[in-house]
């Protein structure tokens, strides 16, 4: 497996805890726990954004592997 | 009138009386009642017991005394009510036993209770050394209520300093296979996600016996087939192995790469992964 999949494969499970944590956060009845959902989505997304710009890069050093 | 017909008659009035005596009596397990009150229950017992069957006596008699016997101790309750003095001479105050991890010896004597007593009610309280005893009272109801020591006292999330998810009741909203809609609207959903989340783990509603919603939104149920087997919820516990997956993922990535920028992005990303993974985890155990 390429460094770029691997990368890839990471992007795609960081998506999912950001789906899970925003699904978990409006379902929480507890403040406490939808403001900590939250927050841990925000960051999600943060890291989720910051790994994409890599992948680009990844992309644009090995275009052979461009795509899924 | 004949003697068994003023039987029946007497009969029905006293088991309307002990009715709506019944009715007036507030909440309290028997056990918990006083010696006053216990007795008072007998003598109104008794009382119903001879008017109703015994012919001789007048009837206005034992009406008189049911008045008496009923309206004294509720009198007295709610004087008591009103008035710490009065409820202290009426129900006395716990008396205590055990002070510092010293048994007072003078107050077991005052109570008639021997150091076998006391043992008993110890033990019954699971407590077998009485050094492990920070306070024990002798309650007025003549049970024990004991404090242990701190250490001896079981561990508690506080204790610990461990940070616990803060949790609500949960609802019942299925019971004998029928969907209960007062109480999904309550938490804030309909049938349709009801359907959902059956559909999720594979079981029609005819088959559950109950289903019940925790205040994350969480289904579990139990079914009528105890020989199904239905999947415990899976989301949290596969969320937060995801969470530790990527962060683990990251840290590699920020090792096996030669390029500097991307080096320290992985590597603060992989302590973002690992700040959300201690503040969430508490909520997903």
């Amino acid at each position: 497996m390429t460094v770029a999949s691997q990368v890839k494969q990471c992007v795609a499970s960081l998506k999912n805890v950001e789906a899970t944590l925003n699904s978990l956060a409006i379902r929480s009845e507890n403040e406490q726990a939808e403001e900590a959902f939250r927050d841990a989505c925000q960051t999600t997304r943060r890291v989720l954004a910051d790994i994409e710009k890599r992948v680009g890069e990844l992309e644009f050093e090995e275009p052979q592997y461009k795509g899924f | 009138m004949p003697g068994w017909f003023e039987v029946v008659i007497r009969s029905a009035v006293a088991l309307v009386i002990l009715l709506l005596l019944s009715k007036g009596i507030i909440r309290k397990p028997l056990a918990q009642m006083t010696y006053f009150e216990f007795v008072s229950a007998i003598v109104l017992a008794a009382i119903l017991a001879i008017g109703s069957i015994n012919l001789q006596v007048p009837i206005a008699y034992p009406i008189m005394g049911i008045i008496i016997w009923g309206a004294v101790p509720y009198l007295m309750e709610w004087l008591s009510m009103k008035s710490l003095r009065f409820r202290n001479f009426l129900h006395g105050r716990g008396i205590p036993v055990i002070k510092d991890g010293k048994i007072l010896e003078d107050n077991l004597k005052k109570q008639r209770l021997s150091s076998d007593e006391l043992l008993k009610s110890l033990r019954s309280k699971n407590v077998f050394q009485v050094a492990d005893v920070e306070f024990a009272v002798l309650e007025t109801s003549g049970d024990i209520s004991v404090l242990p020591k701190k250490d001896y006292q079981p561990l508690t999330p506080k204790d610990l300093n461990l940070k616990v998810a803060p949790i609500k009741e949960p609802e019942t909203v299925i019971m004998d296979g029928k969907v209960l809609d007062e109480p999904l609207s309550t938490i804030g959903y309909n049938r349709q996600w009801l359907e959902v989340e059956l559909e999720k783990i594979g079981v029609a509603i005819e088959n559950v016996y109950l289903g019940q919603v925790d205040s994350y939104g969480q289904l579990t149920v139990d079914l009528f087939d105890d020989k199904l087997k239905v999947p415990s919820p899976q989301e949290k516990p596969l969320l937060l192995s995801t969470i530790k997956k990527c962060q683990a993922d990251l840290e590699a990535f920020a090792l096996a790469t030669d390029n500097q920028e991307a080096k320290q992005m992985y590597a603060k990303n992989a302590k973002e992964m690992d700040r959300v993974l201690k503040k969430i985890s508490p909520y997903l155990q």
